[in-house]
């Protein structure tokens, strides 16, 4: 933007990795600490286009296109070019209420946006958003900004993942008090338990929550509504009440030998996993759920991912991550044109690791999971798959078994990452909250408003499983349409 | 706006095709009495265009154009409805090009290679003719969708038939509640005589020219063989475009070479009408003893002008006008002595001429980009605004010039004597040979007191250029020629950041 002729000299080049065999060695974070320099050189890439899609936040092809929180991203992208790191996160926390979340998680549908991307690989806005926040941090310009004035509201927020605490950042910001609920030992949701520390240390969510009470939003953790606190007493004692409670319920596999010992939801594992960090703070103790095991992982998505990295770390003897749809393209299909979410081959940090351990990508594509087998203790001893091709039958594809691809693969330890369906009822069936055709929370989006007046839903309890941008984005809008509930107007963004 | 009142002018005055472009054009160089009057839309003057024309019974006898962010097929019907016969495209084939609206047009790093001259980025260029094809091919085939619903075969039949447009009657905002479109939806009450599209050519009475009375013939041996001719004639100010026709025969026959210098002789007496030499190759020689009008040597391609006063002319030849505006627009080569003072926007774009003048109005040398311009008296306001090649030299003899009349955002100046001789010495003999063909007193005083004129002269070269030429003469030093000599320059430059 600053300089026309960035993207001519230079190359794309992200923050640089720590090398796989020795980052496994650890629970750190895999990235290796920026340089200041190569970032500003990376700002200088963007071309200030005429079009930024990068932040337009649309939806093509069912798939986020741009920034959904609309980050001005050309903005401080020019301004970290400049030099002017401090401009840059002013600019950053306008849109983004908690950038050091996403510039570390976020799989960037700004990038796969960016105009440069149409004739080389695009800027590297996540690392420069990174970049911007870890400096504002270290610097210590990141301090807490409580409200000046106080309206005496009282807001109950269910659920501290990204939405909650995107809601209650806002909220708090427009002066009212808010109290939030977590049924879990420590506040963050998702992003504590649900990603494991390699991608995004707990230091950083606590340093994040740490700021946010400072500035006056109280959190309840171990305090689960509907059960240890019904939820109709928040409707007594709150002016208003926003729920964040994500879609928590996954996927299931109910085949044959499903209720064997060692087949897991991912989530239980993952849990586990940080928590046993978190508390014993030594990974010896809580590695045998994976260590020296075969370790299968059904589910090709993020979470099967972390799942992998989180057994490799483990010491598994062996990983096998099964995917149903085919490998994708090395490149764009025609039918996947920018700025559409490229669908192109990855190799993310948990295979990259499983396959300098065991010599090769751990994803096995078009395959499905007929059964579990197991012993006579109910253990699980392995997986029985198969081939699959896709079919068009009755108008959809469906996949068809080729025949004798049946297969046992041996595994002690399985996890089911296959994604999830939606919320919990708990919540939804003591207020009677109106749910819509995938069993989300009934709310609009843009109003976020439920059946039950003063009860508003964002995030994945609303929209279904989705990005943490996306949780951000409904927690900034729905604490918008909450302080216009309550105050007649908003002057929230 | 009285854009009908124009383009009836116009049509008159023998215009095949008037344009009405809408939008965004002109909006950024209007001047200030105008501008808020330029960017409409062009439905408001198209409806206005062609119901001026039908009152009048012009319009059967030009093509009626619009443009301006034509996309659709629906906008074609709309403009045709209106009385448009002919319609421009230009954002949208662009688009379908490749172009991705990044407005760095001016900037040479059009990412996808198509407004660059940098091969790097050139070679990204995506895009090709066969998307333009289909674009159209989807924009005729809504035309004629269109066309089939509303019961028209042609679009000659479709022209100006304003009773098929409706207004929408959903409009209830209250921004239109006083707006009134009666004006362009109203179909003038004209006879079955009155053409209601083009249906004849314009008649340019081309066979009463000089240059098809006159000057062709006389100039055939010259055309067909190469001998030198002397062609002595009066002119005066209906005799538009001199010399154009019999130019365009040289070009015919010889090419772009044209002739050799001054094969062709023209020597008029009296005062020429506008354009004359215009677009003329090498090889023709003009010389007005009189004066002329504007447009004068407008696209000049390689031909001599020399105008001069008349021996016994009582007047100061360099205090006053001798040519009119818009002298030698957009030449590309040749040369010109005009002992006189020439009116505004002389050699505006010009890229190649070499003229001598004795004085000129506002905004010489606009958007110059190569040639060169030796003025040996006062010049206007604005003076070399947008300048981005070729040179001037002002003789500036009050010493205000470069503080009151010189535009200073592109060029840089230098006094001449602080040039190397060579260059001194071109200056010198370009005033000799001026005098040699005009007998300009003007000229002769400068040389009779050269060092002390000398003196007085600045010289005007544009920033950029002057750089560009340094890199070009450097890669020519390392023994580059030609076009790789341009292309290492050029690239010296990219990489500079320039």
């Amino acid at each position: 933007m600053g300089k026309p002729t960035g993207f001519l000299e230079h190359e794309r080049q992200s923050i640089p990795d720590r090398s796989p065999l020795e980052r496994i060695k650890d629970w750190k974070e895999i990235h290796e600490p920026f340089d200041e320099d190569k970032v500003r050189q990376q700002g200088s890439r963007c071309m200030d286009c005429g079009t930024p899609y990068c932040h337009t936040g649309m939806t093509l092809a069912n798939m986020a296109s741009g920034c959904p929180i609309n980050n001005l991203i050309p903005e401080w992208n020019d301004l970290v070019y400049k030099g002017k790191w401090r401009d840059a996160l002013a600019r950053l926390h306008k849109t983004n209420n908690f950038p050091e979340f996403t510039g570390r998680v976020c799989p960037a549908p700004c990038e796969g946006s960016c105009v440069l991307g149409v004739i080389e690989p695009p800027v590297t806005i996540k690392s420069i958003e990174c970049s911007i926040i870890d400096k504002g941090f270290a610097e210590g310009w990141v301090t807490p900004q409580p409200p000046a004035r106080r309206s005496g509201k009282k807001i109950a927020v269910v659920g501290s993942g990204p939405a909650g605490m995107a809601t209650a950042d806002q909220l708090n910001k427009a002066g009212h008090l808010v109290t939030v609920y977590e049924r879990a030992d420590r506040i963050g949701g998702l992003l504590l338990y649900g990603i494991p520390n390699m991608k995004l240390e707990k230091e950083i969510v606590q340093r994040r929550v740490d700021l946010m009470a400072a500035e006056g939003i109280k959190f309840v953790v171990s305090t689960e509504i509907g059960k240890d606190l019904p939820a109709k007493s928040l409707l007594e004692d709150f002016d208003s009440v926003v729920l964040c409670c994500g879609a928590t319920k996954p996927r299931d596999l109910p085949i044959e030998g499903r209720e064997l010992k060692g087949v897991h939801y991912a989530m239980e594992f993952l849990t586990i996993n940080t928590q046993g960090l978190l508390e014993l703070k030594d990974v010896t103790a809580f590695e045998t759920a994976a260590n020296s095991k075969d370790v299968v992982v059904i589910g090709g998505g993020d979470t099967g991912t972390d799942c992998v990295g989180t057994s490799v770390r483990h010491g598994c003897k062996s990983i096998t991550q099964l995917e149903i749809m085919p490998r994708p393209p090395e490149e764009r299909a025609d039918d996947n044109p920018w700025p559409e979410w490229p669908k192109v081959y990855k190799m993310d940090y948990g295979q990259e690791e499983a396959k300098e351990v065991f010599g090769e990508d751990p994803r096995n594509y078009l395959t499905m999971t007929k059964k579990f087998s197991g012993d006579d203790q109910g253990n699980l001893k392995g997986v029985i798959i198969c081939d699959i091709e896709w079919k068009m039958e009755d108008g959809r594809y469906s996949p068809v078994e080729v025949q004798g691809s049946e297969r046992e693969i041996p595994a002690q330890a399985a996890f089911l990452a296959m994604g999830f369906l939606g919320p919990e009822d708990t919540i939804a069936e003591e207020l009677g909250l109106a749910r819509d055709s995938r069993s989300n929370v009934q709310a609009d989006y843009g109003r976020f408003s439920t059946n039950i007046e003063g009860v508003f839903a964002a995030g994945d309890m609303r929209r279904g499983q989705s990005l943490v941008v996306w949780a951000i984005n409904e927690g900034r809008a729905a604490a918008r349409e909450c302080d216009r509930y309550l105050m007649g107007e908003t002057s929230l963004p | 706006m009285g854009v009908g009142t124009v383009a009836a002018g116009v049509a008159k005055a023998k215009a095949d095709v008037i344009l009405v472009s809408g939008y965004d054009g002109g909006t950024g160089a209007s001047p200030r009495s105008s501008i808020q009057h330029a960017g409409a839309p062009w439905e408001l003057g198209l409806a206005e265009t062609n119901q001026t024309l039908l009152l009048n019974d012009l319009r059967s006898r030009v093509i009626l154009e619009t443009d301006g962010q034509l996309k659709t097929g629906r906008d074609v019907v709309i403009a045709c409805l209106l009385g448009a016969e002919e319609f421009g495209f230009a954002t949208a084939p662009l688009i379908t090009l490749g172009c991705l609206m990044m407005r760095v047009c001016h900037k040479n790093t059009c990412p996808v290679g198509i407004a660059t001259q940098d091969p790097r980025l050139r070679e990204k260029f995506a895009g090709g003719a066969d998307a333009v094809v289909n674009f159209m091919n989807f924009v005729a085939e809504e035309i004629r969708e269109t066309m089939a619903k509303l019961g028209f075969r042609t679009i000659n039949e479709m022209v100006g038939r304003v009773d098929k447009l409706e207004l929408r009657k959903a409009i209830n905002h209250w921004k239109a509640k006083g707006l009134d479109y009666s004006a362009i939806l109203h179909r003038p009450d004209v006879g079955p005589e009155v053409g209601t599209y083009c249906q004849m050519k314009q008649d340019h009475l081309l066979d009463r020219s000089l240059d098809n009375r006159e000057i062709l013939k006389r100039a055939m041996p010259a055309i067909e063989n190469g001998q030198a001719v002397n062609i002595d004639l009066p002119v005066i100010n209906t005799d538009r475009v001199v010399g154009t026709i019999t130019g365009a025969e040289i070009s015919r026959k010889h090419g772009p070479n044209g002739l050799p210098e001054d094969t062709v002789k023209i020597n008029l007496a009296g005062s020429a009408g506008q354009s004359l030499g215009a677009f003329c190759p090498k090889g023709m020689t003009f010389t007005v003893t009189g004066d002329t009008n504007d447009y004068l040597g407008k696209g000049l391609s390689g031909g001599k002008i020399i105008v001069r006063p008349p021996e016994d002319s009582p007047f100061v030849a360099h205090e006053n006008v001798i040519a009119g505006n818009v002298c030698f627009y957009g030449a590309t080569a040749g040369q010109a002595f005009v002992s006189g003072v020439v009116g505004e926007r002389f050699c505006v774009r010009n890229s190649g001429v070499h003229a001598v003048v004795e004085g000129l109005g506002d905004h010489g040398c606009e958007y110059m980009t190569g040639g060169l311009v030796l003025c040996l008296g006062k010049t206007g306001r604005n003076f070399g605004a947008g300048m981005s090649g070729g040179v001037a030299y002002i003789y500036d003899e009050e010493g205000d010039f470069v503080s009151t009349k010189l535009n200073t955002e592109m060029v840089k100046t230098y006094p001449l004597v602080e040039c190397d001789d060579h260059e001194i010495d071109l200056i010198k003999s370009l005033i000799t040979r001026h005098v040699e063909y005009t007998d300009s007193p003007r000229g002769i005083d400068l040389l009779n007191d050269w060092s002390s004129a000398a003196e007085k002269f600045v010289k005007i070269m544009p920033e950029d250029y002057e750089r560009v030429l340094f890199a070009l003469k450097k890669a020519e030093e390392r023994g580059l020629e030609g076009d790789d000599a341009i292309q290492a320059a050029f690239e010296e430059n990219v990489a500079a950041g320039h």
